[in-house]
């Protein structure tokens, strides 16, 4: 290995890292107990130790089999990122048994980006009535505690407002109505974070959907890439969800090729980011700071 | 292994599955977030917003049950999706759990409700589902 830069990615970036990403995904998120979560644990860690189990299409269709165990044990409270784990796993076991297999890996995985996007997309925009008016998030950032940074830094929220206002959104019985009962108080600042996350999640992800699906127009299928390392990099920021975008970031990896080194770089530095998100108390911090 | 069916298949999967999710979600009250259909952070339907009231009746008795710690996660899954069977299903577990523990029990109420969020952030109760199941109806040998 060359000691440059660009060796340095060629090294740590290689057409089996995306792989690599995803066996660490599955010991650092395991199914939650038993049986399962101890052969998930097996299974990944010798092929993250042995590179010949990595590159072998039994290791990855026995990881779907175990996904698949734990999607019908957890049945059905198991969240959407498992399901596509599954479809990766068994999507990179069959690949691996045809010839160029990184190639179809590729295809695959552009496949099952794209299609994930579409999906959320039609229920954002076609199959909920409460997403496209901004009520889902004005709701979520006030009653989720996991956005109740936000609310305060960005939506201008005091404690005080906070409190109030999830007590106004408390369920009543129908037609039933609260004698001096607590207000919802929206400052401007919140609404427009409000209608920004809703409207500005709904753009890039049908961005993103239709650039990983059609290769026209050609400057948008181009942009796929920057296009999800956007979206990981700033969604994982706010959602709760690290195994959402880790398993993303190594999706996108996987439709790199080598001479693609910034954007392999990027798809590295959006897994370390999505890491930092999730593991250390830095997004806490710095909305704290800025709601003073 | 054909090359095109390695290639398409995980995704046609997906579709599939999140077709059924979408179908199940509009008809039988499957959760958005839920199900692999990809529509968590699309509604405010999700677990916060729905939950289950439990009622127990007896001759000498009539009152509401707090979700007990060892039914929660079984209460999760029938919120999730309140089909027949899951809500019967724990039925069956509350009147086996008041059994264990020697207190009388006619009939259970299950009770599915989530919140209605209107335009104007006006949040309701809505029922859902829900079923009475009567103590003869449960079977002794599956019932423990």
């Amino acid at each position: 290995m060359k000691w440059t830069p660009r060796g340095i990615v060629d090294r740590l970036a290689d057409e089996g890292t995306p792989l690599r990403l995803t066996l660490l995904i599955l010991l650092l998120r395991p199914p939650g107990a038993g049986a399962v979560r101890g052969l998930t644990w097996l299974a990944a860690g010798l092929a993250l130790v042995f590179p010949a189990l990595t590159r072998f299409a039994g290791t990855w269709l026995v990881l779907s089999g175990l996904v698949l165990a734990r999607l019908v044990l957890d049945w059905p409270l198991s969240d959407n990122h498992i399901y596509l784990l599954g479809y990766w796993c068994l999507g990179v076991g069959l690949c691996l048994l045809v010839t160029s297999p990184f190639a179809a890996i590729a295809d695959m995985s552009r496949w099952l980006v794209g299609s994930a996007f579409l999906c959320a997309i039609i229920w954002k925009g076609l199959l909920t009535p409460d997403f496209l008016d901004a009520r889902f998030f004005r709701v979520t950032l006030v009653t989720d505690e996991r956005f109740a940074d936000l609310a305060r830094a960005v939506g201008g929220l005091s404690d005080t407002q906070l409190a109030t206002n999830r007590a106004a959104l408390v369920a009543l019985p129908q037609g039933a109505e609260l004698l001096d009962g607590p207000v919802l108080v929206e400052p401007p600042a919140l609404q427009r974070l409000g209608l920004a996350l809703t409207w500005g999640g709904f753009i890039l992800e049908a961005l993103v959907a239709a650039a990983f699906l059609s290769r026209w127009p050609s400057a948008l299928h181009r942009a796929r890439h920057a296009l999800l390392i956007a979206f990981v990099g700033v969604t994982y920021a706010v959602a709760p969800v690290a195994g959402f975008g880790w398993l993303l970031a190594a999706m996108g990896l996987s439709q790199t090729a080598p001479p693609q080194h910034t954007i392999r770089v990027a798809y590295l530095g959006a897994f370390v980011l999505v890491l930092v998100y999730a593991e250390t108390p830095i997004i806490h911090l710095v909305l704290s700071g800025m709601s003073g | 292994m054909p090359r095109r069916l390695a290639i398409a298949l995980p995704a046609a999967l997906l579709l599939t599955v999140a077709l059924s999710q979408m179908t199940l979600a509009r008809t039988a009250y499957l959760s958005p977030w839920k199900g692999g259909g990809f529509g968590m952070f699309a509604s405010v339907d999700g677990l916060p917003f729905r939950w289950v009231r439990l009622y127990v009746s007896a001759p000498a008795r009539s009152e509401e049950l707090a979700i007990p710690a060892s039914l929660e996660d079984q209460a999760h899954r029938v919120v999730t999706w309140p089909h027949r069977r899951a809500l019967e299903g724990l039925a069956r577990a509350v009147i086996a759990r008041e059994r264990r523990n020697q207190r009388p029990v006619a009939a259970v109420r299950v009770e599915i409700w989530r919140a209605d969020v209107s335009r104007m952030l006006d949040v309701s109760e809505k029922l859902v589902r829900e079923i009475t199941f009567h103590d003869d109806e449960v079977d002794p040998a599956r019932d423990r």
